[in-house]
């Protein structure tokens, strides 16, 4: 019974380490896949308005894709209606454009993009606005910064908790490798036993993992969210789990080479 | 007699303090050999030498024709793979049973399970521990232990075989069947090499005795 347990329990530590890096990287991959596609939702309806006392053919700075001048001819119509008394061909009127943006800003990089704009001494005006969706946005950005914090924090716990294992795998298995290195046992028959478990927790703790994500994506509150983001989400499953089981077994395996080669 | 072991002014040490200084000695194919000495003499050292496990910082050591003191790990594993080793404390792996302890040396050597299981059946026969192969080592006497760890050492045919005290804390009944044991192997043509406090009173097979004193070894008569 006691042997059982101190099986269990040396199991246990390897499956909950791998569990949460798993969970981690899959989380860290589901947010930077909403956050990427709702971007691309928003950035089409995000544009920057500037007044330009000449006209303007191109903009060089990092973040401004492309620069349309805007019809105000209709406008001018209106006021020139409105305004009968004033001699509107006196007056120069400035010219209007539409910049489209390669990403959606952050409100700092929104700042600094106003200034730079405003560095060239023809733009008069620049007019930004932050709707709605630019919020949702920045507030996503704020819980993905959360999350990926503690999912950082839980990884780096996970691998601690691997190096505490390594330990325990040190002390319980180096007995019997010495011994099989006294007959002369190659590398891999020395690990055999090692590379086993290691083998065998990898694959329970993606099971484990796959149980939980798949739980998670289908919970109301995560298909809530992604219609209220209005964002095709289709996350391949197949993929995911393949490359978490790369790397748990990658990780588990790798911290059994490392005892055998630490034990020589 | 085909030479098996040489030493040539073989030196031997423990973190830079000589214990074996600048010995030399042979031991031919079907030789038994004790080597005596008071503890910490370096008998065990001597042994350790023999199977690799401690590299000489001077001198010479030919085992089986690999020069030990250059051996590579590649060539150490195949000639330990030739080689059968006994402990005082048996060194069995205790979380297997006995069968598979005994088998040990011959599923390194690559032989399939079925024919090492009846290999390993019969070195158990040999021994009187047929009937005990699903226990394991903490299941057994000192003395049944040390059956198997003998059985162990000889399942594959080794050239040479190397006992570190292997009748120290066990009773006299149990010490004069692990010699018989000994006896047997080397009536068999292998060489056997014994690291002992004292060679056992009824010990009657014609032997080689060396005795350590001081970090030099004398051959006595």
């Amino acid at each position: 019974m006691n042997s059982l347990n101190r099986s269990i329990s040396n199991h246990i530590t390897l499956i909950l380490a791998l569990i949460s890096i798993l969970l981690s990287i899959f989380l860290f991959n589901v947010f930077n896949q909403i956050l990427q596609r709702y971007e691309k939702t928003i950035i089409d309806n995000y544009s920057i308005v500037i007044v330009s006392t000449k006209p303007i053919k191109l903009i060089n700075l990092p973040l401004v894709k492309s620069i349309h001048e805007l019809d105000i001819k209709k406008q001018i119509q209106k006021i020139k209606k409105k305004y009968k008394n004033i001699d509107f061909s006196k007056i120069s009127l400035p010219l209007f454009y539409k910049i489209k943006l390669s990403k959606l800003p952050t409100p700092s990089e929104l700042k600094q993009l106003e200034k730079d704009l405003l560095k060239y001494k023809f733009i008069k005006r620049v007019m930004t606005h932050s709707s709605a969706q630019t919020k949702i946005y920045n507030l996503l950005m704020l819980i993905n910064l959360i999350t990926k914090t503690f999912m950082i924090i839980s990884g780096i716990l996970g691998f601690l908790l691997i190096i505490k294992q390594l330990e325990v795998w040190k002390l319980l298995h180096s007995e019997r490798m010495y011994i099989m290195e006294l007959f002369g046992a190659p590398f891999w028959f020395k690990g055999a036993t090692l590379f086993k478990i290691a083998f065998i927790d990898a694959l329970i703790s993606n099971i484990i993992t796959a149980i939980i994500i798949i739980f998670i994506i289908n919970s109301d509150l995560f298909t809530s969210v992604i219609s209220e983001l209005n964002i095709n989400f289709d996350i391949n499953l197949f993929y995911q789990f393949g490359l978490l089981f790369f790397i748990s077994t990658t990780i588990s395996l790798v911290s059994s080479i490392i005892v055998v080669v630490w034990s020589k | 007699m085909a030479k098996l072991i040489i030493a040539k002014n073989l030196t031997l040490a423990y973190e830079d303090k000589p214990i074996i200084n600048k010995v030399n000695f042979t031991i031919n194919t079907g030789d038994f050999v004790f080597i005596t000495g008071k503890s910490g003499s370096g008998k065990t050292t001597l042994l350790k030498s023999f199977y690799g496990e401690l590299k000489p910082i001077g001198g010479s050591l030919m085992v089986g024709g690999f020069a030990l003191e250059a051996i590579k790990r590649k060539q150490l594993s195949h000639l330990r793979k030739h080689l059968g080793v006994v402990f005082q404390d048996f060194k069995l792996i205790p979380e297997w049973n006995i069968l598979k302890n005994v088998m040990l040396p011959i599923l390194i050597a690559g032989q399939d399970r079925k024919t090492s299981e009846h290999k390993a059946r019969e070195m158990l026969r040999k021994v009187n521990l047929l009937g005990l192969e699903h226990k394991y080592p903490s299941q057994l006497s000192g003395g049944e232990q040390q059956r198997a760890a003998i059985a162990r050492a000889t399942i594959h045919q080794p050239i040479l075989i190397l006992a570190d005290e292997p009748i120290s804390g066990l009773d006299e009944y149990s010490a004069e069947i692990v010699m018989n044991l000994f006896e047997k192997a080397n009536k068999a043509g292998i060489t056997i090499v014994i690291a002992s406090h004292s060679i056992p009173h009824n010990f009657s097979q014609k032997y080689r005795h060396f005795h350590i004193n001081e970090g030099k070894i004398h051959e006595l008569s």
